[in-house]
């Protein structure tokens, strides 16, 4: 049992050393960092173009100018930028209006505003004025009946209203999917990537039939799982990589106001990644094996491919209506059961807390489950396939035994 | 023979319709030196494989000091394919110092041992250069290193010499040499057949996965077909021989092949009736000539083999 831990231990090292040292890990890396700083940057793009203020083009005549400050600081509360323009008299001010320079003219008293609008005036600065004038006329039924306007308004700011969300903010939902969705699709690349890698690495070692001197020395599935624990410590790598430099980025420009939320998916992501990771490996590296020449892994490996790109696609099926807030549906409960295509939702659904803890562990031991068997049928077809070089093995003669 | 070494039992092993390996026994003992012959495909490759454990025998038995070899002693066994294998974006020195932690050293202790053979065999200059960069006849040097680098008790070599210059043919024969009076059972295959017959103690030459004939070199080459060059200046009296059949004719001299049970006295007396006799001496054929008879002798009416005929006599 410790010689074949050491024995794993030492093909796993091999697999990382050498491979963490080639440029293409470098650059590949370098390329998804540079990938997730355009994202970051298109996000804060879009984001701050999202919560701009707008505009409102407003001119005040007689009494009522008097609340052009409080109005102009209560609006920028509500996301609203006055600009005040000046008017000559209530009759430029209509004829602005009229021409869509001024979007409103506000005139009157402070306590009966009266608004100009071409055709519609915002509710909620509506609501303001409407607050505005009421306190107007309010300080003066207080200073004639002897009260100090001042000490009851401070006496009044005592009473707040306190809100606590359960389920976090539409915004924070928001944040939870994309990011969610954004682990997925990372997962999905790496593990296509990582697979592939290994499928390669399989038939590298056949065509150059080091193999044959590996293999009088070590077991076929110490080899096998060697190579996958090697080259999946490599993607676990560079994920963290990119992974704790998403979170930095992220949270210095404030694309994600939750770090929690991050640090939820980063974990939830690498969890995925092991268990997903682990399942498309033993197939990709048995598909490997069935074939001697590099040229021929694309073609050996396409039904793993496929598999992969229809759960991404069942994924994105899944959560682009969360975008909009939904709650994931039951169907996109149910698929994210099936381990194939589970570590491409269970980020997002575990991200937003639409999947139970009990549904999540679920799929784990079924995702755990599905990979011993994969494994145990992966070796087989690897023992029996790794060693024969030439033509391309029938999955048949793979699993039907040494013959 | 069943104290020490390798024995190898009845090894059958078919691929399909090919009968690959057909009861095939032959044994090494430590410190013995045993060379392998046969055409291409005559099986000697899958035989070494299933020593080394990589291929499985449909019957019979591989025994290393009389057990069967669990994966744990197989680790004890140096092994060069026939079809060299390294990775090629490895450094030479990395390379061998994993292939030799694999087989059971420590870090340290198979680094120290990778770096010595490196050395012996020249090559401790490239000790951190990629393998792909070496040229064929260095990469197979690399290739016996990483076989030795963990002290085998036993060494198998699959045609070690293909492929190499005079000087690396000189090297490689004295570390095997070197090999086996330290003890090592050595096994290697090679269609070199004068190395074959200088190098090694014991010979075996197989054909269609058979063994047709194992021995020392002296006792094959004395156990070929008994020939004997004749100095006489007729030829007449050779017909009057049953069983003798002329191979080649000189100017002066004649080859005569003795069927069985010719006595060669009588055979000479023959010669003296035809004339003054100059020459009698017995012509022991070299491995190469032993090795195409072997070979040569197809499936039609099959010759005793050299093995079986000493067991007659």
């Amino acid at each position: 049992m410790n010689s074949t831990l050491r024995t794993i231990g030492l093909i796993a090292r091999r697999e990382f050393v050498t491979r963490v040292r080639t440029r293409v890990f470098t650059i590949g890396t370098a390329i998804v960092l540079v990938g997730i700083t355009a994202y970051l940057a298109f996000q804060i793009l879009v984001l701050s173009k999202q919560t701009q203020t707008a505009n409102e083009n407003v001119a005040f005549v007689g009494e009522v100018t008097s609340l052009a400050s409080p109005f102009t600081a209560a609006a920028k509360t509500l996301d609203y930028k006055i600009v005040r323009k000046p008017v000559a008299n209530e009759a430029d001010g209509r004829t602005q209006v009229q021409k869509g320079t001024l979007d409103a003219l506000i005139s009157g008293s402070a306590t009966s505003p009266h608004v100009l609008v071409r055709d519609h005036f915002p509710a909620g600065l509506q609501a303001v004025l409407q607050a505005l004038a009421r306190q107007q006329a309010l300080n003066s039924q207080l200073t004639a009946a002897g009260l100090n306007p001042a000490t009851v308004n401070a006496g009044l700011a005592t009473a707040v209203v306190t809100v606590d969300t359960i389920k976090g903010t539409a915004a924070q939902r928001t944040e939870e999917v994309i990011a969610g969705f954004v682990v997925a699709v990372l997962l999905y690349v790496a593990l296509l990537t990582y697979g592939t890698l290994i499928a390669q690495g399989v038939v590298e070692e056949k065509a150059n039939r080091i193999v044959e001197i590996l293999l009088s020395t070590v077991r076929p599935s110490q080899l096998l799982i060697g190579k996958i624990v090697g080259i999946g410590l490599i993607g676990l790598f560079q994920l963290s990589i990119v992974g704790v430099y998403a979170i930095v980025v992220a949270s210095l420009t404030h694309v994600f106001t939750v770090p929690t939320v991050a640090i939820g998916l980063v974990l939830a992501g690498i969890l995925w990644f092991v268990l997903g990771f682990f399942f498309y490996a033993v197939l990709f590296a048995a598909a490997g094996s069935l074939v001697s020449r590099n040229e021929e892994v694309q073609g050996t490996v396409l039904p793993i491919t496929v598999l992969a790109i229809i759960s991404y696609f069942v994924a994105i099926g899944v959560v682009t209506p969360m975008f909009t807030g939904a709650p994931m549906t039951s169907t996109g409960i149910l698929l994210a059961m099936i381990p194939p295509i589970s570590p491409v939702i269970m980020p997002t659904g575990m991200a937003t807390g639409d999947i139970a803890p009990w549904q999540w562990l679920l799929a784990i031991v079924l995702t755990l489950l599905t990979s011993a068997g994969a494994t145990l049928l992966a070796a087989r077809i690897y023992a029996n396939s790794v060693l024969r070089i030439g033509a391309r093995v029938k999955l048949r003669e793979a699993l039907a035994g040494p013959r | 023979m069943e104290e020490g070494g390798l024995q190898v039992e009845r090894l059958t092993r078919r691929f399909g319709d090919l009968v690959a390996v057909r009861d095939l026994s032959f044994a090494v003992a430590p410190g013995e030196l045993f060379g392998f012959v046969g055409s291409n495909g005559a099986g000697k490759t899958t035989t070494m494989r299933i020593i080394m454990g990589v291929l499985s025998a449909d019957r019979g038995d591989v025994r290393w000091n009389g057990k069967r070899p669990a994966l744990e002693i197989r680790r004890k066994f140096g092994y060069m394919p026939e079809e060299r294998g390294l990775y090629p974006k490895m450094k030479v020195l990395e390379q061998l110092t994993y292939l030799a932690e694999l087989h059971g050293l420590t870090a340290s202790a198979a680094r120290a041992s990778s770096m010595k053979w490196l050395d012996r065999m020249g090559l401790a200059e490239r000790a951190n250069d990629d393998v792909q960069k070496l040229s064929r006849g260095n990469q197979q040097r690399v290739q016996l290193a990483a076989a030795l680098a963990y002290d085998p008790e036993l060494l198998i070599l699959d045609e070690p010499f293909a492929g190499l210059d005079p000087v690396a043919v000189d090297v490689m024969s004295e570390v095997l040499r070197e090999q086996s009076q330290a003890g090592t059972a050595v096994i290697f295959s090679s269609h070199q057949l004068e190395i074959v017959e200088e190098l090694c103690d014991r010979v075996g030459i197989i054909r269609s996965g058979e063994m047709v004939a194992q021995g020392t070199v002296e006792e094959l080459r004395q156990g070929g077909p008994r020939r004997y060059w004749v100095g006489t200046s007729g030829y007449g009296w050779i017909t009057a021989v049953p069983g003798l059949s002329v191979v080649r004719r000189n100017e002066n001299e004649t080859l005569v092949e003795l069927a069985d049970g010719v006595d060669d006295q009588a055979v000479l007396r023959a010669a003296l009736t035809g004339g003054p006799v100059h020459e009698f001496r017995r012509d022991v054929p070299r491995l190469s000539e032993l090795f195409r008879h072997v070979v040569s002798e197809a499936n039609d009416v099959k010759p005793p083999t050299p093995t079986q005929r000493r067991r007659e006599e």
